[in-house]
């Protein structure tokens, strides 16, 4: 059979549009966000919404639909003070806090919904989500968080004032006078960058002045690809790293004194 | 129609498939206002009685970049939409039958190229799209495979849409959105300009759906067919061709660059009745 220029131009006009009046009839036609989150499909929470899957799309109302927390809860938790909380929009964190050293958004909903809510989270995947420090209160006062979760708001909590907490972070002079990123009301943070953490290089030590010596001495070995991160050498030659650590810290607390 | 030594020869024939043009900028308003209708209805305003739809919902590339998530875990990368999958069905199903049709008639970034070359067209006049040389443009030709692997690699192990920080279509349709990453506009002003000099240089050398759907050009059903019989070899089809086919040096089209546009076809630039021709059947 052959075609022409207008059949060919009806053929996929019709198929285009007909295929899709099919789909829609069928209900498979959907251009937007439902605003539901994937569901648990097994296990304990198995039926019930997965915070990991709220969207930026969605609004304080969107999640307080999914979830049992109000929008009140969460526009006290982020410090959202005008307007209707039901109608803000999650992606408007990263604006109103985009001067923070360390991104408050989407990420952060998700974290204190299922912190807030008591469901599953992978905190894996949560290393670089931080909270407000008015989320931490409010995840605090609740007091459901065990011993894991209670030890992550820990360490990720932007205060006003200091960096996101860290156990091992010392109250080193530096770490208190260095320069604070003036954001919003919500979070003055001061960046510390002397602190040893699961991202730290050996570059950024080199660079912090401890010497290539006594790196080599500590890890027994010979400076490797200084852009290696320390957690993943450690991991690599079977290493804890948090024995070493310490020492490293140790190491650069004796140069920036 | 003359009849001259025994051949039917058009004299007097179209210099394009016009109802292709049609057909393209029709898709590209609708895209458009769909597009601007969505930031309307965003920002609590927008167009009565027209429909409002996220970009990404309307791209059947989102359905093959979430493609390996949905069959892993049956969750779709975030902002992609179940729309998208019975767009990638849809276009899977038009390129089984057509090729890559969805390119050479439907695509707005297509279509948006087609439009600058016309400027190219006309004041580079036999330069134009041969400004490639031939050994690096058979090369280059593949490049748009190494981009389809890298988006489906990237997709597939972030669960992101990251793509989208690159794609030329978004950058088109969002320019005025914050949404829109840098890279994405300066592919799009890239490909603009070169769209100048090269006939589609997005759609040669970058596009990962064309990549795609150039695939089902190996096996498609109705396929652009030349008669050896009635052909008089002038090379005109070839020289027309926007992908740079060489038309007359083949009797079945299976390159996987042919966008089904066409343009080489006897009702459009070849002079011979039924000697070039789009059929499922074969020719003498």
């Amino acid at each position: 059979m052959t075609i022409n220029s207008k059949t060919l131009a009806a053929l996929l006009v019709i198929i285009l549009f007909g295929g899709i009046m099919a789909s829609s009839t069928l209900g498979w036609w959907t251009t937007e966000s439902t605003k539901e989150p994937v569901k648990f499909s097994e296990g304990e929470y198995a039926g019930q919404a997965n915070p990991a899957d709220i969207r930026g799309s969605y609004t304080f109302g969107d999640v307080a639909n999914a979830f049992d927390v109000t929008p009140a809860v969460l526009a006290q938790a982020f410090g959202i003070t005008e307007g209707d909380p039901a109608a803000f929009s999650l992606k408007e964190l990263e604006t109103i806090y985009a001067d923070s050293p360390l991104e408050i958004g989407t990420g952060s909903v998700r974290l204190f919904v299922a912190f807030y809510t008591g469901l599953p989270y992978d905190l894996a995947t949560a290393e670089e989500t931080y909270l407000p420090q008015a989320a931490t209160d409010i995840l605090l006062e609740k007091g459901n968080l065990d011993a894991e979760r209670l030890a992550f708001v820990e360490t990720h909590t932007i205060t006003p004032g200091m960096e996101a907490s860290t156990p091992e972070a010392p109250s080193t002079p530096e770490a208190a006078t260095t320069p604070a990123a003036e954001s919003t009301e919500h979070t003055t943070a001061t960046v510390e960058p002397y602190v040893i953490k699961g991202k730290t290089t050996f570059a950024d030590l080199l660079s912090w002045g401890v010497p290539q010596a006594e790196i080599e001495k500590l890890i027994g070995a010979a400076l490797p690809d200084p852009t290696m991160l320390i957690k993943d050498y450690a991991t690599a030659k079977s290493l804890d790293f948090e024995v070493l650590k310490p020492a490293l810290q140790a190491e650069v607390d004796k140069v920036k004194k | 129609m003359i009849k001259l030594f025994g051949k039917q020869i058009r004299i007097f024939r179209p210099r394009s498939i016009w109802i292709r043009k049609v057909v393209q900028w029709f898709f590209f308003a609708f895209i458009a206002l769909i597009s601007i209708n969505h930031t309307l209805v965003e920002s609590g305003s927008g167009i009565p009685f027209l429909a409002s739809a996220s970009l990404h919902a309307l791209c059947p590339f989102g359905g093959v970049e979430t493609l390996y998530t949905f069959l892993a875990s049956g969750v779709l990368v975030k902002k992609v939409h179940d729309a998208s999958l019975v767009l990638m069905g849809i276009g899977i199903f038009l390129a089984v039958l057509f090729g890559p049709a969805f390119c050479g008639w439907i695509c707005p970034l297509g279509t948006i190229q087609e439009f600058v070359s016309g400027f190219g067209k006309k004041y580079l006049r036999r330069r134009f799209n041969h400004f490639v040389p031939f050994k690096l443009d058979q090369v280059l030709r593949y490049a748009r495979y190494a981009v389809l692997v890298w988006v489906i690699y990237v997709t597939a192990t972030s669960s992101t849409l990251i793509f989208e920080a690159y794609d030329p279509y978004f950058a088109l349709f969002n320019f005025w959105s914050a949404e829109v990453a840098p890279t994405a506009l300066a592919i799009l002003g890239i490909t603009l300009v070169l769209s100048f000099f090269v006939e589609r240089p997005w759609c040669k050398y970058a596009c990962p759906y064309g990549a795609f759907l150039g695939v089902f050009n190996l096996f498609r059903i109705f396929s652009i067919k030349r008669a050896e019989s009635t052909c008089k070899a002038d090379g005109a089809c070839s020289i027309m061709c926007p992908m740079n086919i060489q038309v007359d040096t083949k009797t079945v089209i299976r390159d996987h660059q042919c966008i089904s546009c066409l343009e080489c076809t006897s009702e459009a630039i070849c002079p011979v009745a039924k000697t070039v021709i789009f059929t499922s059947g074969s020719v003498k």
